[in-house]
């Protein structure tokens, strides 16, 4: 800063450049966790308002400023749009800082910086954990429709999120919908046509082009990501939850089909394609795994997950679609029911210490071999799954898998148990806490000997008995999809044992921050 | 890069022509003259360019580097910060900006190797990135900067005298040494360059200028600006090495004057 000399007023120094420190912000508690920093709630002294506190460390830094932190900070200054996050400044802590020890820093550039944001409650992933939630249709529609029109205009503007996830799509009580998280966005320009890495994208929601080495991608690989949830929110769990890149890309074969120089041309040119050839070929099979979908959401969903990118539907088309001009429509957003904070201070040691119990059942599940910890998906009715479930109070199958690496970590899993959020939402009867996240948990297992029921024994899409609650660890229903809204088939397995799933619920993988978003 | 120029921060930016010679109070108590400030720029701008060479990172790079270089002592007094120091931080910064990233170790042997035993150009990599927190603070954090480059080419292209390129691309280059970058939208830099590259060489471009509606008084006064320039510095157009005419005692003369290290 310019001090003006002795005797003379300092008003030469324009108060609009520089950062404010960051004590211009009280902070209120931490709510996320980063790779880069935490990320705090806080209040403006002077105004009152609430903001979110996202730091950036400093510190181990050995070229400066992270250059994430430039993409981000460039990125967001030129974004300026109603569904993607609002970076509102960035503020300093005073140097010289004291360290975590309480050792005085004399370097600034060791010191920190915060990127302040607007506030937003939820995250889409932390939002469709609460128990007992389930969204309706018009909420999924208003949701997509957003996270579209979000996505538009940063491609309009040049810009690949590149780690379309739930919890990167935050979320405010007036329904608002944000893109958040840009440490991995790029801007693009057809001019420049330099190689791109394709070490990006969160796995479960990586597109083909990038598993199969592409340098050179563009909008597509979001819209992939966008297919992801799209179904997932129909769905009610990820839809492709690989462990580790191969293992990603077989799951999309095995649900999207083989690709070949027919239906992808040029596919057999990407630099890997050889390394992951399938041995076989095999059918496309989107329609007859989410047959439950409506016609017009599958419709969509075909376009979305189109193997070649080069077809994959765009965020403009894909406004366009019918699924959002035909009954219901997508609601306004300002109709979604508010839902309860989830960043109480109580709330998040309540979830370290469900954290706890569940490194305790971690361990105990070690030592019995069963390498998909992850929980059974619901659509594999009668399938392994009635053998490793023993019991309604059995906590075994929430524990985290033994692999955590692959496999996107956000987000602190919720709180659960018969206290269920508010909800206005049907629930499967019998299961207060049921719903969502039972398969959440940890990203392994579950899945993997079969993401989908082989052919010719395709689950019933709705069993028609359903499961409420009819006593028995699943519901006395050997599968299906048991719950009353048709488009949100969840809960159904795990009958009415919601207090035998007590605090371990939730699984490691994506326990680590809620507010994934604000890395 | 933002695909609209109209809407970004760059454009919001510029700055009215009397905003930007203006010497830091600071560094007019330094007894620091406007054109010694002048002067500093240019020959920083020169070190900037030559360290590029150096470390070999795209056009862009530099141009971005001299634009917050540049941007930076609209703000920022050189008293307080020291252009030697700056200059290779901005270097630094824009390399990270522009996607070509150079190391800061890499960065400082360059800086020695160039600028030899010279006591005042040495900096450790903690200098820099030291000095690069306060340039991201000064720049209020607006990385992006939009250059003459790619509407020169489409421009070139669309008058159908792509032969003028090198010529007109060295034009550009040059217009670094100036404020221009501050002051004017990028395509109007590039149109005064061609401007000047067609009047030099011949061409006639009266009715392609007419057919583009964009005020000529504007473009002209550009064009007079860096024809002064050059007529001012004595360089030579065609090599495009206008900080020739400039002595190494007048820069140090003007830097001594600043003597922050």
């Amino acid at each position: 800063m310019a001090v003006a000399a002795p005797g003379q007023l300092n008003l030469d120094e324009s108060p609009s450049w520089g950062s404010r420190s960051v004590d211009c912000f009280e902070k209120l508690e931490q709510i996320g966790e980063g790779t880069y920093g935490q990320v705090y709630m806080a209040k403006e002294i002077k105004t009152g308002e609430i903001v979110a506190l996202k730091k950036i460390r400093m510190d181990n830094e050995r070229e400066g400023f992270p250059i994430t932190a430039i993409r981000e900070i460039k990125i967001l200054k030129k974004l300026h749009h109603e569904n993607v996050i609002q970076l509102k400044e960035i503020v300093t802590s005073p140097g010289p800082e004291k360290d975590e020890q309480g050792k005085p820093d004399g370097n600034k550039y060791k010191g920190s910086i915060y990127m302040v944001f607007e506030y937003m409650d939820h995250d889409l992933t932390g939002l469709a954990d609460r128990p007992g939630m389930r969204f309706a249709v018009p909420q999924i529609k208003c949701y997509m429709k957003q996270l579209l029109t979000g996505l538009h205009y940063c491609h309009v503007n040049q810009v690949l999120h590149r780690d379309i996830k739930g919890s990167n799509l935050l979320i405010d009580n007036e329904g608002n919908l944000k893109l958040a998280d840009f440490g991995l966005a790029r801007s693009f320009s057809s001019d420049h046509n330099g190689n791109l890495t394709n070490r990006v994208i969160t796995l479960w929601y990586r597109p083909p082009e990038l598993l199969l080495g592409t340098t050179k991608y563009g909008p597509a690989v979001d819209m992939w990501s966008v297919g992801c949830i799209f179904a997932e929110l129909l769905h009610g769990k990820p839809i492709l939850p690989g462990k580790n890149e191969p293992e990603q890309l077989t799951k999309i074969f095995e649900l999207c089909g083989t690709p070949d120089e027919i239906n992808w041309p040029g596919v057999s040119k990407l630099p890997w394609y050889n390394n992951f050839k399938p041995s076989r070929p095999m059918k496309r099979r989107v329609r007859e795994v989410f047959k439950h979908f409506d016609r017009h959401a599958l419709d969509l969903l075909e376009r979305m997950l189109t193997l070649d990118p080069n077809q994959r539907i765009s965020a403009k088309d894909a406004l366009d679609a019918e699924y959002f001009w035909n009954d219901p429509l997508p609601c306004d957003p300002k109709s979604l029911p508010k839902y309860e904070s989830s960043h109480e201070f109580q709330t998040k040691k309540k979830r370290q210490q469900q954290r706890q119990q569940e490194e305790t059942a971690k361990r105990q599940k070690l030592q019995h071999p069963q390498p998909h910890a992850r929980l059974p998906p619901i659509q594999q009715p009668g399938q392994v799954h009635s053998q490793i479930r023993p019991g309604p109070s059995q906590p075994i199958h929430n524990a985290p898998p033994p692999q955590m690496a692959a496999g996107p970590g956000h987000h602190y899993g919720k709180p659960r148990g018969p206290s269920g959020g508010p909800s206005r939402y049907p629930q499967g009867g019998g299961n207060p806490s049921g719903g969502y996240n039972p398969n959440r948990g940890g990203q392994g297992g579950g899945y993997t000997s079969g993401p989908y029921p082989p052919p010719g024994r395709g689950p019933p899409p709705y069993a028609g008995s359903g499961m409420p609650g009819t006593g028995g660890p699943r519901g006395g229903s050997a599968g299906g999809y048991g719950v009353g809204a048709p488009n949100y088939p969840q809960g159904g397995p795990y009958g009415a044992n919601n207090q035998g799933r007590g605090p371990n619920m939730m699984g490691g993988g994506r326990n680590q921050q809620q507010y994934g978003g604000w890395q | 890069m933002a695909a609209n120029f109209w809407a970004s921060s760059h454009c919001k930016q510029l700055l009215d022509p009397d905003d930007v010679g203006v010497l830091q109070p600071l560094d007019k108590e330094r007894g620091l003259t406007q054109e010694e400030f002048k002067l500093i720029k240019i020959h920083m701008t020169n070190h900037i360019w030559k360290l590029a060479q150096q470390v070999k990172v795209r056009q862009r790079v530099i141009a971005t580097a001299v634009t917050y270089f540049r941007r930076v002592y609209t703000r920022k007094s050189m008293t307080e910060y020291d252009p030697r120091l700056v200059a290779p931080t901005c270097l630094y910064l824009a390399s990270k900006a522009e996607e070509s990233t150079v190391q800061a170790r890499l960065l400082v042997f360059y800086i020695k190797k160039l600028t030899g035993p010279d006591e005042k150009y040495r900096f450790e990599i903690k200098d820099i990135l030291e000095m690069e927190m306060k340039l991201l603070e000064a720049l209020d954090y607006y990385l992006i900067v939009f250059h003459p480059y790619r509407a020169l080419l489409q421009l070139l292209q669309d008058a159908g005298m792509t032969d003028l390129t090198h010529y007109a691309w060295g034009l550009v280059n040059d217009t670094y040494k100036m404020d221009l970058i501050l002051i004017y939208p990028p395509y109007m830099i590039a149109l005064a360059c061609i401007y000047i590259a067609s009047v030099l060489k011949d061409k006639e471009t009266t009715a392609w200028f007419e057919e583009l509606r964009v005020d000529m008084n504007v473009v002209k006064n550009i064009a007079i600006e860096i024809l002064d320039f050059y007529d001012y510095y004595k360089g030579d157009t065609c090599k495009g090495e206008p900080a020739r005419g400039i002595p190494e005692e007048r820069i140090n003369a003007a830097l001594n004057k600043l003597a922050t290290k």
